[in-house]
């Protein structure tokens, strides 16, 4: 069976997989079905949804269309959580990767510089990051990035190092490859599906960790995020529930969805596991 | 309002009125937000310090709504003819928590020793003073170098409190460890202190005024989360939320619970008025076009019914309405787009960005700037909103580094105290964020501020400040948004919370529970 | 006599790493803007620079940096945490007052989620495949993908306010003057949602991994051994599959411990709940230096320990070491 096969058969993979695909068109789609961006004040505040056909999820605090708001959080929301993932990989997986194929004190250097960031609680130290670098799109990322990569590093690490006694490595070896040569075309490739699997999960906790950064404040104020329009709305939470009851939902549904693919790849990639299932 | 008169004042001491309706007992649990950083006023003067410390501390007079003064730790006081000479007469038998008398040589320690240290507002109307002598034990005289008018207004708890001698005199004041359980002459005693929960104070079994305090204990509530303190209120669990304390939007709903009241009252001394510093030294802010086109482009009323719910007055310069020499008098900014973009157009503005700066103090200051933000963008102004922390706004701020920055600063009853300090050139100072920030300079002006600082003559005051009004509103050196005002909700069963022009700050003192 | 050698060498490292923190820390939090003289000056409401200047010197902020590291580093080397001059206090007596309610919320937390979370990740393993398992895998992971600052608002609204069973926010009730055992009910009372809203997303992640890894030792040769031996399924399950599944389980919750003990400062913010995590924001906001880095040694030093917690119960679970005593 091939990986897509076997992922498909998953149901609540493929789920996740069409709701993915829907936040992701919505999200590049957005610049066209709202134009006029999110912030635009449109109608009198607190619109309430399904009142007014135009403004369907109804207006904000100040009057700004919900529906629009959700529209483009998504672009923010999914780009905030790609990027750091991937800048947490860059971190993560060379240093793993290193410390796991050398062993000796390049695997001590590295895993004690690893173990020293996952001593500081990570939100303690995304919260300080976001504070000093003042938020920005950028200094958010670059802060889920730096506090989410530990854990990156010693699955990469435990996977090269068991991955470096099979045969096929002490084949290139034989062979004469050289130590960078088998490292990267030999071991990572064959860690790779591991990597995915976290990935995909890193991206979701990414967008809860963002939208935690904005609940207490400390988002890009320039940047319409679902994480800001809950931390907007929770001072209305009693006369306006909906304003933070919808992005709240898409956060969910998101962070649901990717969990979802994350177990469906995980599944696919190591189906011996998977007996017991239906 | 004359304060300035020639004749004696002298108001009766026995405002202890017998009990009528008024129960004695019971306590009342307030929130403070954010947790203040001290409790010794003479140190510490922030809104959440005074809040609490105004129960424990007390100064010798309070201000009614009116502005007036009031006998407090003074029964009586007289103004010489000159306005030079200012003769207090103390309360009989005060006494410090502590159990020691307070007398004059207290009050004397306070304003020209202690104050004069560590209490930079209050140094700068020491300036004026020429000397302060206690002839006995209830009397002391402030001799002053010329005239001030807004002198008598200086007597405040948060501007002068009073200080015990026996305990600071000789020490480093800012270690002295008794800093931690402050001494006061105040209705209410510290008691305790769980940091991060709250702040307990006990009724002062010696207070001077017979039958005061009512209450038996207060608590100060420490709660985080404006949303959580909504809660509070909603459950019962406080019964005050004084201005401030829940976010705008809330106040509507809260004020329409059960057994609920609300008073705008009790900010006439302190008067908020918001406004944005433009940054007048460079960028398109520095022309005055553009600073006139700002704000024919922001829709205020917008701004006060939707953000503040109603609440304040669009402000028209830079004297509040709710203060004496307030003129009307000046250009009006009305919501004028096509103005603005009339405006932008002569000055050839070419785009170039601005950023907003807000004042971060959450949800409705931030709802504030984007609101402003989008009224500039309709013009055709390019801008984003910059962000920070309190601290980073404080280094923004007092190092220069912005273009247009909310802010909202306290006038303390007379444009000498609370506004002359953001106009005058010589409050351009580097590192502080109270003074000039915008960096505006106009010579004739100074000397017009100055001059109606020190006339002693009220109606020579009006004239000159009206006169002073009429032209910096064509100026804009700030873009003026709104008089602020924070509605203190409460438990309707709490009587006469808000009696004088200090409001809750100002002490429970006359404060009573209504049994039921 | 392992144990101890390894909790001891473990410490050893734990005080270096400690270190390493506080200066990372110190060079983190005075390279934000602002400091603690000109919030103090800000919050002031009026201040001119000489003002601004004595508060300074009183801090010691006019010392290069150099310097005002090497006398931070020397009292952390003496457990001096130093002064908080915005709070007036030594920040070691500000921390302590602050530390036990974090640390009976992040326990609490950490208990409920770790027991919770294995008894569901077991119970579905064992009915894998059924419509239970589905049921309990979507509620775990609903509470997964909850972003917990928003699940702790619902549960004030709900709990609290609408049905006013528990007590929305604080600690205990203020000022009730219970004592002994009231004193406890009342603060069990106040406990209860923020320790659940922490837990239970954390709940989720390991009964996910319970279930997995259930699931991945049930195929292995040992257990299939049993099998054939005639043991029966509860008991296969009880003292060959769970001992097992559980390793990676405890190695994850003590890798966790961090997160939590991050979770805590938005657990504290919504429940008003007078812990470090709260002191934290706070005190990052105020640039209230020696006590923002107070407490980052201290909760990192509270992760340290959560980590020899959970090897010490590695060593308990692990059938390796077990079968030899």
């Amino acid at each position: 069976m091939t990986l897509w096969k076997r992922f498909a058969t998953n149901r609540g993979a493929v789920i996740g997989l069409i709701i993915l695909l829907c936040v992701i068109a919505i999200a590049l789609l957005a610049p066209v079905i709202y134009p006029g961006g999110p912030w635009k004040m449109v109608q009198r505040p607190f619109l309430v949804p399904f009142t007014n056909g135009d403004l369907p999820l109804g207006t904000d605090t100040l009057g700004r269309d919900v529906a629009a708001g959700l529209v483009h959080g998504a672009r923010v929301s999914l780009l905030v959580g790609l990027v750091s993932t991937v800048m947490a990989l860059l971190i993560g997986v060379p240093l793993g990767a290193l410390a796991g194929f050398y062993g000796g004190y390049v695997d001590e250097g590295a895993m004690r510089f690893t173990e020293f960031f996952q001593t500081i609680p990570n939100f303690a130290l995304a919260i300080v990051l976001v504070a000093i670098l003042e938020p920005t799109l950028g200094s958010i990322t670059l802060a889920i990035a730096i506090v989410s990569w530990p854990p990156v590093a010693r699955l990469v690490r435990a996977e090269v190092m068991s991955l470096k006694r099979r045969e096929f490595v002490e084949a290139a070896h034989l062979a004469g490859l050289s130590n960078t040569r088998i490292l990267v075309s030999e071991v990572l490739p064959n860690a790779i599906s591991p990597i995915i699997v976290m990935a995909s999960l890193m991206v979701a906790t990414a967008i809860l960790l963002e939208s935690s950064l904005s609940f207490l404040g400390l988002g890009d104020p320039n940047i319409m995020s679902w994480g800001y329009m809950i931390g907007a709305a929770r001072t209305v939470i009693r006369s306006a529930w909906w304003l933070s009851f919808m992005p709240g939902v898409a956060i969910l549904l998101t962070v649901l969805a990717l969990n979802l693919i994350g177990e469906g790849l995980n599944d696919a990639f190591n189906p011996h596991l998977k007996k017991g299932r239906t | 309002m004359n304060f300035l008169k020639t004749t004696t004042f002298l108001i009766a001491a026995g405002l202890a009125t017998p009990l009528l309706a008024q129960d004695a007992g019971g306590r009342i649990d307030i929130v403070v937000q954010p947790e203040p950083p001290s409790l010794m006023l003479g140190l510490v003067q922030n809104g959440p310090t005074q809040l609490v410390a105004g129960d424990i501390y007390e100064s010798l007079l309070r201000y009614n709504t009116d502005l007036e003064p009031q006998p407090s730790l003074a029964k009586s006081w007289e103004i010489s003819e000159d306005g030079l000479t200012y003769t207090f007469h103390l309360q009989d038998g005060v006494k410090w928590h502590d159990g020691e008398p307070f007398t004059s040589a207290d009050v004397v320690f306070s304003a020209d020793v202690f104050l004069r240290e560590t209490h930079a507002r209050m140094r700068s109307s020491l300036a004026y003073v020429d000397s302060i002598e206690a002839p006995d034990d209830q009397t002391v005289v402030f001799k002053l170098k010329t005239p001030f008018g807004p002198f008598i207004g200086v007597f405040e708890a948060g501007t002068m409190p009073m200080i015990p001698k026996h305990i600071y005199e000789g020490t480093d004041y800012a270690n002295n460890p008794m800093n931690a359980t402050p001494i006061g002459t105040g209705p209410f005693k510290f008691e305790s202190w769980e940091k991060g929960s709250y702040i307990h104070l006990v009724k002062n079994e010696d207070y001077y005024l017979e039958g005061k305090p009512h209450l038996d204990e207060v608590y100060y509530r420490v709660i985080p989360d404006a949303a959580s303190r909504a809660v509070a209120f909603e459950t019962g669990e406080v019964d005050v939320l004084p201005g401030g304390s829940v976010e705008n939007w809330d106040v509507q709903r809260l004020t329409e619970l059960d057994n609920t009241c609300s008073t705008g009252k009790g900010w006439e001394f302190f008067a908020p008025h918001a406004f944005m510093w433009l940054n007048n030294r460079e960028g398109p802010t520095a022309d005055v076009r553009f600073r006139q086109a700002v704000m024919y482009a922001m829709d205020r009323e917008f701004v006060k019914d939707v953000v503040w719910n109603g609440f304040g007055k669009v402000a028209t310069g830079p004297v509040s309405s709710k203060t004496n020499f307030y003129s009307d008098d000046v250009t009006q900014y009305d919501y004028n787009p096509e103005k603005a973009k009339e405006l932008l157009a002569e000055m050839g503005y070419d785009g170039t960005p601005v950023s907003i700066l807000p004042l971060p103090y959450g949800e409705t200051w931030q709802r504030w700037a984007e609101a402003v933000r989008q009224n500039l963008q309709e013009v055709g102004i390019t801008v984003d909103i910059d962000s920070a922390d309190v601290a980073g706004w404080n280094e923004k701020t007092s190092q220069w580094d912005y273009d247009m920055a909310f802010t909202y600063l306290y006038q303390y009853g007379d444009p000498a105290l609370g506004v002359s300090r953001n106009y005058v050139e010589s409050q351009i100072e580097k590192g502080s964020p109270w003074n000039n920030v915008e960096g505006y300079r106009n010579p004739e002006m100074d000397a017009k501020w100055a001059a109606a600082a020190v006339s002693p003559s009220p109606d020579e005051r009006t004239k000159i400040y009206s006169e002073i009004q009429k032209e910096i509103v064509d100026d804009v050196p700030v873009a003026w948004l709104l008089e602020i005002e924070f509605p203190t909700i409460y438990n309707c069963n709490v009587q006469d919370l808000v009696t004088t022009g200090i409001g809750v700050s100002d002490g429970l003192r006359d404060a009573w529970i209504k049994q039921e | 006599m392992s144990l101890i050698t390894t909790i001891l060498g473990r410490l050893v490292k734990a005080a270096i790493t400690l270190l390493a923190i506080a200066v990372l820390n110190f060079f983190l939090i005075h390279a934000a803007p602002g400091d603690p003289a000109a919030v103090l000056a800000g919050e002031a409401g009026a201040a001119d620079p000489l003002f601004i200047a004595q508060l300074r010197e009183r801090f010691g902020l006019d010392q290069p940096l150099y310097v005002q590291l090497w006398s931070y580093v020397k009292n952390v080397l003496t457990l001096d945490l130093g002064y908080s001059f915005r709070q007036g206090m030594p920040v070691y007596d500000l921390i302590a007052q602050r530390l036990p309610a974090t640390l009976l919320l992040t326990l609490s937390s950490f208990v409920i989620s770790l027991s919770l979370g294995i008894a569901f990740g077991v119970a579905a393993a064992a009915r894998v495949g059924k419509a239970s398992d589905s049921v309990l895998t979507t509620i775990a992971l609903l509470f997964y993908a909850t972003p917990l600052y928003w699940a702790a608002l619902m549960a004030v609204l709900v709990f609290s306010v609408q049905l006013g069973w528990l007590p929305g926010f604080g600690y205990e009730t203020v000022g009730s003057g219970y004592s002994g055992l009231a004193r406890a009910w009342d603060i069990l009372q106040h406990l209860i949602l923020p320790a659940l809203t922490l837990g239970l997303f954390f709940m989720a992640v390991y009964m996910r991994m319970t279930r997995a890894s259930m699931l991945e030792v049930s195929q292995m040769d040992f257990v299939k051994t049993a099998r054939a031996k005639g043991l029966s399924g509860p008991v296969i399950r009880r003292r060959h599959i769970l001992r097992n599944a559980l390793l990676p389980v405890v190695t994850l919750a003590g890798l966790q411990a961090g997160q939590l003990i991050g979770g805590a400062v938005l657990t504290e913010t919504v429940f008003a709940w007078p812990g470090i995590g709260r002191l934290m924001f706070e005190s990052l906001e105020a640039r209230d230096y020696n006590t923002i880095l107070g407490v980052f040694l201290v909760s990192a030093a509270m992760v340290i320990v959560f980590n020899i917690l959970t090897d010490i119960v590695y060593r308990i679970v692990d059938p390796r070491i077990g079968a030899k005593s």
